[in-house]
């Protein structure tokens, strides 16, 4: 007897399908973001060099930083609506659900499409298209994978914590908060987590929303962040006014309390707080796959 | 084998969604009336072309949606071949096809979509889907965004027959096809299936599908005013070509070179079934029809 929940051949088979109809569909999207966003920048930026200072002079890294952001946001934004979009049209979607592969099987290949092979794809042609630039302009500096390593490696060295409060500046020498933050920024899950919280809410709104998806997709995520706002901003207000207080007549106290507070698992709490998200979004992901009717 | 029993379905009290399964309290709570489809009962057996004929909004596409496991009954269960369609289990689905009354097109070629969709399809046959889109009049090689919306149904109907599936649900397939498709529509479905498949067509266009058809089930709201054979229906009506008058016609029409008129079979002579008078003389003569079919 044929195994309905999962089986291997099959689901080599839907995801090979899943991948030929994604590429038929954003397959040149894709190559426009990641080719054509960093060549117009190179382009444009050397360019308004050249009329301006009359020397030719290339982006430099945080202008190529900023449009790789942009870039990357885009194609998580339109790569769903483009790929599985049409699952809420009637023709397509009837098909899709009556296709003989298992629902879990279409889900996988749905998130390893939306959150893996897709992103990973862009990201390789959008730096190589970055390094190439950089290799014919050296006006460039250095390339995106080459200035991210020296950035990780400068945050490892860092020994100082300063922060602004109000008027004043406080820098913490040697601080251990600062020393924590950065062992655990540098844990790579922070990212997955932070990646796939961007992703999975446009892959929800592509099969959710029967139109105008994107733009209901950005409303629900800041009517979502309205709502948590208000919920935690007494919280937060309470904190701030503490350490603004204690900022004036007691600056050691700040330090104990970055460094035995909530501040030093900060990032533990955006880990755990994003999963729990993420756990709520794949959830609500399986459900629509589970119930799509038409 | 098809069973479907007492099968109820209704839009209105799930927001027009479709997708809320009524709890038990509630779907006897729900009057009569707000269902589309209500204690359907009936087999649909192997080796069958069936027409599935009805006024608009008698609940035709969304029986076969029911059927095909797009939808999930409120009333009622289906069974095929021990399955639950709605469970949509891939061993289920490999052996039927739905094809819908919309068409869109794939962002490919019509021979690259039937390659990449159809091995899902264990007895799918590229050559077979090659030779009906030649019977079709349509070229394989061609991109699906650049077809006609008739030749997109061509292309569609040609990858439903081509995947050879035991169960084939067909909703409106001629609408949109010029006059020599239909024809070769009607050449393709029957040589082109399986002997022991059940095909299910539901159609407004019912001289589009005459001479395949058999046998025939008109729905009416909530109900099913007739289902039974073309041989079962030749021998209880008898279809009047003659211009001579006939005063216990149940259903009497000009047509052009002369008149048809339907009328009982008292004589047990036989006659060439007119799809179109009968669907009128059963929408004419409800209950009459039902009781001389049930009996």
């Amino acid at each position: 007897m044929k195994n309905d929940i999962f089986n291997f051949r099959r689901f080599r088979k839907y995801f090979s399908t899943d991948f030929r109809t994604c590429w038929a569909n954003y397959g040149l999207s894709l190559l426009t973001i990641a080719i054509l966003f960093p060549v117009t920048t190179y382009i444009v930026i050397t360019a308004f060099n050249l009329f301006t200072t009359h020397t030719w002079d290339g982006p430099d890294m945080g202008i190529r930083v900023f449009v790789f952001i942009v870039a990357m946001i885009c194609m998580v934004v339109t790569m769903p609506v483009k790929c599985y979009g049409k699952l809420t049209e009637k023709h397509y979607g009837a098909f899709w659900i009556t296709l003989p592969a298992s629902k879990l099987e279409k889900f996988i290949s749905m998130l390893l499409m939306t959150c893996i092979i897709v992103p990973i794809s862009g990201f390789l042609i959008y730096v190589g298209t970055d390094a190439i630039i950089c290799a014919l302009d050296h006006t460039c500096g250095r390339n995106l994978v080459a200035g991210g390593i020296d950035l990780l490696r400068n945050m490892s060295d860092l020994r100082e914590f300063t922060m602004n409060l109000g008027d004043e500046q406080l820098t913490i020498e040697n601080a251990a908060v600062a020393q924590d933050l950065i062992r655990q920024v540098s844990n790579p899950w922070i990212y997955v987590d932070d990646f796939f919280g961007i992703t999975l809410p446009f892959l929800l709104g592509a099969i959710f929303f029967k139109n105008g998806k994107s733009v209901k997709t950005f409303i629900s995520i800041f009517a979502f962040g309205m709502a948590t706002s208000a919920m935690m901003s007494p919280f937060m207000a309470n904190w701030a006014s503490e350490i603004v207080s204690k900022a004036n007549s007691d600056p050691q106290a700040v330090v104990e309390l970055f460094s035995h507070g909530i501040f030093k698992h900060l990032v533990l709490v955006d880990i755990i707080s994003d999963t729990i998200v993420n756990l709520a979004l794949l959830l609500g992901i399986w459900f629509r796959i589970k119930t799509l009717k038409h | 084998m098809i069973q479907i029993k007492e099968l109820g379905f209704t839009y209105g009290e799930t927001g027009g969604l479709g997708s809320i399964s009524l709890s038990k309290e509630k779907k006897h709570m729900l009057p009569a009336e707000k269902y589309v489809l209500r204690n359907i009962t009936m087999d649909l057996e192997e080796g069958r072309i069936y027409g599935l004929l009805g006024e608009n909004g008698v609940g035709k596409t969304t029986m076969l949606t029911l059927l095909c496991g797009l939808k999930k009954p409120q009333l009622g269960s289906i069974n095929i071949d021990g399955h639950d369609p709605y469970k949509r289990e891939p061993s289920f689905l490999s052996d039927q096809y739905y094809l819908s009354d919309e068409v869109a097109p794939m962002n490919m070629k019509a021979i690259d979509y039937a390659r990449n969709y159809g091995k899902f399809w264990e007895r799918f046959d590229i050559e077979k889907f090659t030779e009906i889109m030649q019977v079709l009049e349509t070229d394989p090689e061609q991109k699906m965004t650049k077809m006609s919306f008739g030749q997109l149904k061509k292309t569609y109907i040609s990858f439903a027959l081509a995947c050879s599936t035991k169960y084939l649900f067909m909703d409106e397939p001629t609408n949109g096809l010029d006059i020599p498709s239909k024809a070769q529509f009607r050449k393709a479905v029957t040589k082109y299936t399986r002997e022991d498949s059940v095909i299910l067509i539901s159609t407004h266009q019912v001289r589009d599908l005459e001479n395949i058809i058999d046998p025939i089930i008109i729905l009416d709201r909530q109900d099913i005013l007739l289902n039974a054979t073309v041989e079962e229906i030749a021998e209880k009506l008898y279809f009047d070509y003659s211009n001579e008058k006939a005063d216990d016609a149940l259903y009497s029409e000009m047509i052009p070179g002369g008149s048809i008129k339907v009328c009982l079979n008292q004589s047990g002579e036989e006659s060439k079934v007119n799809l179109e008078a009968l669907f009128n003389t059963v929408h004419q003569n409800k209950e009459l029809i039902k009781g001389i079919f049930n009996k």
